[in-house]
Formats: C-alpha cells, sequence, structure tokens
C-alpha cells in the first residue's frame, strides 16, 4: 500500500542527550496507526518533526510525497494537526474559531464540528478561554474533524477528555476514517483507547522502535509466559525475550516466540518450568510486556 | 484566507485597538489643551517666540506615547501566538508562512499608520488655529521621530516576542532597545532632518527581522 508518510533515517538530539537514531517507518494510506512509547522516549518529537516544527539532526520525512520541511499550501491542507494539549486560539469564541478556519478548508464540514458542540452544553458566543480543560479538548478535536484532511496527526488526542467523550470520539474517528479512507497517525497515553482505534502500532524505546506492525497481529502472536522457578535462577534473556524476571519463586518473560520455542530454551538453560503457561495480552499489557515497568 | 487572517488579527487586537484609539488622541488633546492655556495666559505672541528662540514644541509629554502604543499592540498581537505555541496553529495554515506572517505584521503596521495618522491630524487641526503654518510644522516635525518609533516599537516587540529561545529573547531586547533609542536623540524640531528618512527606512527594515524568528521557531529552536 501507498505510504502517505515516509521517514527516513530519522536521528534527533537535544544537546547531547540523543532521542534515537536512525530511526525508519512508513504509515501507509487508510490506516489508523498509534505511536506508542513510555514518556521521554520521542513520541512527542516525532510528531513535531513531522509537522515541520523541529528540524531532525538528520533523516528526512515525506508526506504525500513532499519533504515536511517544504511542503506546499495545497499539501498542507491535507494535514489535519491536533498539537498537544489541544491547544487553540483560546481569545476566539466556538462561532468565530469555526468560522475563522471554514475559510481555509474547502472540504470544511460545519455539520460535524457543531453536532460534537452541541454536546459540550456550552454557548456558542464562548470563549475558549473559559471553557473546561476537557471541553477545549473537544472543541480542537471538533475543528480537526471538520477539516476532514486526508491525513491526521493527533498528538495525545485522549488528553483531558472524561471516559464517555473519549468513547464517541474513538468511535467517531475510526468509522469516520475507515467510511472516508483517511489515514491517521496519533499518540496517546490511555492505551485502552488505543486498542479500540488503531490498526497498526509503533512501540518506541529509548532511541529506536521496538516493533511496527498490525495490532491484530501483535495481540494475537506476543505472550507472556509464566513458570514456577527457584529465586535464584538466572533466566536467558535477549534474542526475543522480553524483561524475564523470577519473583517469589515464579519466573516470568514475554515473547513473540511460540510456546514450546519458550519451554524448549528454558529447559536448555536448565530452568524447570513446572506450572509453565502462555497467555495473550490485551495492548496495554503488550506494552508493558515490551518495553517494561521502568 | 486573507480576510480570514485579518479577522484573527482583528479579534485579538480590537479592544486593545480602541483603547489605544482614547490614549492616543487623549495625549494629544491633553498636549493641545495645554498649548491653548499658555495662549490664553500669555498671548500668542510669547508662545510663538519661545517656539522660535527655544526650540519649544510643548507637545513633550506625549513623546513615548507612539512608543508604548507599538509595544503594547505587539504584546496583545503576538503573545496570544507564543502562548502554548499557537503560533504552530497559525504556521500549519495552507498558507506560505512568510505570507501569513506579512499579513499580520501589515494589520499592525496599518493600525498603527490609522492611530497616528489621527493623532497628527489632530494635533495639527488643534494648533492650526493658534500658530502660523511652520510653527505647526515644527510641532509635526518633533512628533514624526516619536511616532516612527512607535511603528519600530512594534516591529521590533513582534521579533522579540516571536522568538523562540529566552537567551535570544533577551539579546533581541537589548538591540530593540539600542536601535530604539536613535528615535529620541533630540526632542526638538527638525533636529533629525534628512535622517528622518533613514529611521523609516530602518523602522520598515525591521518587519524582516520577525521572519528569523518564525525561521528558528520552525527549526525547533529552544532553550
Amino acid at each position: 500500500m501507498e505510504p502517505v508518510i515516509e521517514c527516513r533515517h530519522l536521528t534527533h538530539c537535544y544537546g547531547r542527550r540523543k532521542i534515537y537514531e536512525d530511526l525508519s517507518f512508513d504509515v501507509p494510506r487508510g490506516r489508523i496507526l498509534g505511536l506508542l512509547g513510555k514518556n521521554g522516549t520521542g513520541k512527542t518529537t516525532t510528531i513535531n518533526i513531522l509537522s515541520g516544527y523541529l528540524e531532525p539532526r538528520s533523516g528526512e520525512c515525506l508526506i504525500f510525497g513532499e519533504n515536511i520541511r517544504t511542503l506546499t499550501p495545497q499539501t498542507r491542507r491535507r494535514i489535519a494537526l491536533l498539537i498537544e494539549g489541544h491547544v487553540q486560539y483560546q481569545f476566539m469564541t466556538i462561532e468565530q474559531i469555526e468560522r475563522f478556519y471554514a475559510a481555509f478548508y474547502p472540504a470544511w464540514n460545519r455539520d460535524a464540528y457543531y453536532g460534537l458542540m452541541e454536546k459540550l452544553q456550552v454557548a456558542p458566543g464562548q470563549r475558549i478561554s473559559r471553557m473546561s480543560c476537557g471541553q477545549r479538548s473537544q472543541v480542537a478535536l471538533g475543528l480537526i474533524l471538520a477539516q476532514n484532511a486526508d491525513l491526521l496527526v493527533l498528538d495525545d488526542f485522549s488528553m483531558g477528555l472524561d471516559p464517555g467523550y473519549r468513547r464517541l470520539f474513538v468511535e467517531y474517528l475510526r468509522e469516520f476514517a475507515k467510511a472516508e479512507g483517511k489515514t491517521v497517525f496519533l499518540t496517546s497515553h490511555i492505551i485502552q483507547d488505543m486498542e479500540r482505534l488503531i490498526d497498526d502500532c509503533i512501540i518506541m524505546d529509548y532511541g529506536r522502535i521496538l516493533v511496527q506492525m498490525p495490532v491484530g497481529d501483535l495481540l494475537r502472536t506476543f505472550r507472556r509466559y509464566s513458570f514456577r522457578c527457584p529465586d535464584d535462577a538466572r533466566l536467558p534473556s535477549g534474542e526475543g525475550f522480553y524483561h524475564p524476571a523470577v519473583v517469589r519463586g515464579r519466573g516470568e518473560l514475554c515473547s513473540f516466540a511460540s510456546p514450546e520455542e519458550v519451554r524448549f530454551r528454558l529447559e536448555e538453560a536448565g530452568i524447570p518450568c513446572e506450572g509453565f503457561t502462555a497467555e495473550t495480552l490485551n495492548l496495554e499489557d503488550a506494552f508493558i510486556g515490551l518495553t517494561g515497568k521502568y | 484566507m486573507w480576510k480570514a487572517l485579518l479577522y484573527k488579527e482583528w479579534i485579538k487586537t480590537r479592544w486593545y485597538l480602541l483603547l489605544a484609539l482614547s490614549v492616543t488622541l487623549g495625549f494629544a488633546g491633553y498636549a493641545l489643551l495645554k498649548l491653548h492655556r499658555a495662549v490664553a495666559l500669555t498671548g500668542a505672541g510669547h508662545i510663538w517666540e519661545v517656539m522660535v528662540t527655544r526650540n519649544a514644541v510643548f507637545i513633550d509629554q506625549m513623546q513615548y506615547v507612539p512608543l508604548l502604543a507599538g509595544l503594547a499592540l505587539a504584546a496583545v498581537q503576538y503573545l496570544p501566538e507564543v502562548h502554548r505555541k499557537c503560533l504552530k496553529l497559525t504556521l500549519h495554515l495552507p498558507v506560505p508562512a512568510l505570507a501569513t506572517l506579512g499579513v499580520m505584521l501589515a494589520f499592525g503596521v496599518a493600525v498603527l499608520a490609522v492611530l497616528f495618522g489621527l493623532g497628527i491630524v489632530l494635533l495639527a487641526a488643534g494648533a492650526r488655529p493658534l500658530l502660523a503654518p511652520e510653527l505647526v510644522g515644527n510641532i509635526l516635525h518633533a512628533a514624526l521621530p516619536w511616532y516612527l518609533a512607535g511603528v519600530a516599537g512594534y516591529l521590533l516587540g513582534a521579533w522579540t516576542i516571536l522568538e523562540p529561545t529566552w537567551k535570544r529573547r533577551i539579546l533581541c531586547l537589548l538591540m530593540s532597545v539600542l536601535l530604539l533609542r536613535l528615535f529620541f536623540l533630540a526632542p526638538v524640531s527638525r533636529a533629525y532632518g534628512g535622517f528622518l528618512a533613514v529611521l523609516a527606512l530602518l523602522s520598515l527594515c525591521a518587519a524582516s527581522l520577525s521572519w528569523l524568528s518564525v525561521v528558528r521557531f520552525m527549526a525547533g529552536r529552544q532553550d
């Protein structure tokens, strides 16, 4: 499938602190891709590079085939950008901000915006600065949807939203993206939302991408294994075993390898595998299994 | 699209513009009132003599008003843009970034031109019944560098506020203070002569500095 976003060999540092090196990934057309990672792994850095507000030390990003540093206004019109913290012009009212943005986007969907605003119980003349944090987030999301862009880049879209609105937005966004063939690239700290929404995920660790794959494949193939073993046992690490640990006589590790292979490798390392169990995980547990609990 | 950009600037500044209009015209009116009072107390002949022999212009109290009006306009227009990096939203609009900045600056310079133009008209109209045209010209010549300082202050203020790092912002501030000092070297009539044209050119050139700040913002420069 033709990629909408192509990032090639990205390297970026803040001072001497390297965020990542030689990072490459694609986002195919019509897919919803979630970027997951712990704090400080470079999610917002990636979004900033993608939106053209950060020049990487090296490497390049293309959106719709154009370098993001030199995007034409026509291409920028096809990209909806949600900035971290749902930033919007706080000096405008609900009506003024809609009137302002509508002038720039020929495919502007006024009904989508006002449809979401009706759920807010605020007056159209209310200034955004006088709204609650959650309400401001909803205004920002309403504007993003009304833009009717081909690519949506959403940084931490669920921040400040109550559970009901989060669910509503996730369902609305997924239905909208699938029905209209939109491409979505997003980050969020609430992984349960991501599980309902995204097709593919990129899981980042400090300085690198751990996995990039369809969420369905990840949830089907990534397992947590546990077994009884002595507290002083040295579990094999590396080569597809993530965060092996022994706690109170119970060994635990995560892996993409099959149960047979894991069992074989443990026995080869002299680990008795009594009570050996394998369980598939939800996205949050898979994320923790891959990145560790700090 | 251009109308929408102007609409945004109007929403940000409309209440301030009302205030700036009242204050600018208020100070000009106050200066004229003092002039009228002085004429009433001492006679027009004495005032004319003082103006010719001592280079007095009788409007010194409004010397820094245009500068403050320009600086405050820069704050009102650009602080909401840098607050929580709203400038990202503005620069993401499907308009070339340079054109977007150009519209914002042009809006500011245009409203200052109207504001200061009205001030100049008020001064001229108010002084004309009391003074000879040459003396009215003296007053306006003395006030011109101050009004130019207002425009330069606005443009230098925009440059400083849009700059993304504090270290560089302080440098911008220091350079702006030094440049603005040039507009207040001699508060007397016709002190600048032909240099006034250079000052006007300098003021307009200051507009290009804001683009440097925007380029640095887009490159992600931070403290």
